[in-house]
């Protein structure tokens, strides 16, 4: 048996015991709507469709006090300007839509890599973009917002992470999970854009398991929930999954056995994450987990570990720079709360495994990369 | 022919050439010479050092692309943006009909279309060192997958 076999068993082991599930009073069904206009054949071609998504729902018991709805943005991997136009286009786009809902959301989360390369110019690009929403926003940053000049543009513009607040009987918590990492730039006297560079590679091997939550965050962690009731809902926003779904991406945080221990006496929470660019639903001991789509690309399903429970996004028009990409709508009406994937392609997810990305990748194998393991590297 | 049934000479050679070369059939190997360690060694030292140029090309390497003189991206975007470990590039699948593409195509074509559209970069000749290269890294990742030709 492999490492990573040996971590897979060791996470079912400690992850899905026997009857240790959400809430168990709590439903969840997914539901398909179509957009009214397309009902009645109001409009008609693609390029007209995909400003009218389908709107997939998650739906879920919850509690809390009042109706209100929250946003969430995130992986928008802005480039300069002259770079990357598209990136910018799709940012933007989200922004207009958010600020457009009706009735208007309460606020919204940036979920993190603003910027691909952490570079203060991209930082302040996204700054603009976002300011176009006046609702009021809360930010955690991602690994490609951190390690240029290790957070403090970030921190300047957006503040720190940890925090907390109360919103209508909800506790909200962010997290960042991403400026934790190992040193692996000083021994090799990296340079900060050596450092960015290896940090922005997904399949990259030298910035090793960087994705973690941190003793001292998850003694903060601990104690701004103890004073907390138990059934009380909790919402956490962090950039990466709170589980083990594939460490070779940083689909993970490494402590995340320590995560869920802190997590276990809560029957009520809600983990929201980005990173992952993609469809993810998972349940863990008694938290579930929900993945939310980038605005700038989609990745691909991981070979190994994707969670039972998601429904896979169908695959992705790689033509399309519109395809798999979006942002996300939560809409609390006590006693439910609606997660809205808002794609702004028709189809969310896939009806067949041919289509799926996950089931259609059964005979591919496949390796980790190597140049980045050679010396001299370059 | 015959000349050759009227010559007892000739048939006789004819003959013994036949069963010279039929003979030697049965021992037909792929090589002559049983491969030293040494040369197993240099040609896959050949090999992977073309996975390696394909690794950094696909991970958008400036300095690579510079020294072959490409331009693969003006997007920003590299191949391994959408394909992390070269994952769902499927080269076992090809040759296949390319719905982007509306055609027939190769591995090599696929990765001239990836990198004219999403990367709205400059195309390679297929049969350059390049072109050899990526398909080197896209194989070596994808080593050991089912080979599946033809599949969607």
């Amino acid at each position: 048996m492999s490492d990573q076999e040996r971590e897979w068993h060791e996470a079912e082991r400690e992850l899905k015991k026997p009857g240790e599930r959400p809430d168990p009073s709590l439903k969840i069904t997914r539901r398909t709507f179509l957009h009214k206009s397309l009902v009645a054949g109001a409009v008609s071609g693609a390029a007209t469709y995909g400003w009218f998504p389908l709107i997939n729902t998650l739906t879920m018991a919850y509690g809390a006090e009042a109706p209100f709805s929250f946003a969430w943005i995130s992986d928008t991997h802005l480039y300069p300007k002259n770079v990357n136009t598209r990136f910018v286009e799709k940012a933007t786009r989200a922004v207009k839509e958010v600020q457009a809902m009706k009735p208007p959301a309460d606020f919204l989360i940036f979920g993190g890599d603003l910027a691909q390369l952490g570079d203060p110019v991209e930082l302040r690009l996204g700054n603009d973009i976002l300011k176009e929403i006046t609702i009021k926003k809360h930010f955690i940053p991602g690994e490609h917002d951190w390690y240029l000049d290790m957070g403090k543009t970030w921190v300047s513009l957006f503040g720190n992470s940890p925090w907390t607040f109360e919103h209508k009987g909800v506790t909200f918590i962010g997290i960042d999970t991403v400026s934790r990492a190992p040193d692996y730039w000083s021994a090799t006297k990296m340079s900060p854009k050596e450092r960015m560079g290896h940090m922005a590679v997904l399949d990259g091997s030298v910035a090793g398991p960087w994705a973690g939550v941190g003793s001292d965050q998850l003694q903060w962690l601990s104690k701004t929930l103890s004073p907390i009731a138990k059934n009380r809902p909790i919402v956490i926003f962090s950039h990466n999954p709170l589980y083990e779904y594939y460490p070779p991406w940083n689909f993970w945080v490494r402590d995340w056995r320590q995560v869920h221990e802190i997590l276990k006496p809560y029957q009520n929470v809600t983990n929201i994450h980005g990173h992952t660019h993609q469809v993810l639903y998972n349940e863990i001991g008694t938290m579930r987990s929900i993945g939310m789509l980038a605005t700038s690309w989609p990745w691909p399903y991981a070979p190994q570990g994707v969670p039972v429970l998601t429904k896979p996004m169908i695959r992705v028009n790689p033509g399309d720079i519109f395809d798999g990409v979006g942002w996300g709508k939560m809409t609390v009406k006590p006693p439910k709360v609606e997660h809205e994937y808002m794609m702004w392609r028709p189809a969310v997810y896939a009806e067949a495994e041919v289509d799926s990305g996950t089931g259609d990748n059964d005979n591919q194998r496949l390796s980790p990369r190597v140049a980045d393991q050679m010396w001299p590297y370059k | 022919m015959r000349k050759m049934l009227r010559s007892p000479g000739l048939l006789l050679t004819a003959a013994a050439f036949l069963l010279v070369f039929t003979s030697r059939l049965d021992h037909v190997e792929a090589h002559k010479e049983k491969h030293t360690p040494e040369q197993l060694k240099a040609f896959l030292e050949v090999f992977m050092e073309q996975v390696r140029i394909g690794d950094l090309l696909f991970h958008g390497d400036a300095d690579t692309e510079k020294q072959l003189g490409l331009t693969l991206s003006k997007t920003g975007m590299a191949c391994a943006m959408c394909h992390p470990f070269a994952s769902d590039t499927h080269p076992h699948e090809f040759p296949k009909f390319q719905e982007q593409m509306q055609e027939f195509a190769t591995l090599r074509d696929m990765i001239n279309w990836c990198i004219e559209n999403p990367n709205e970069g400059e195309r390679i000749d297929v049969n350059s060192p390049a072109m050899k290269a990526l398909e080197a890294y896209t194989y070596y990742s994808n080593k050991g997958s089912v080979l599946d030709a033809g599949k969607h």
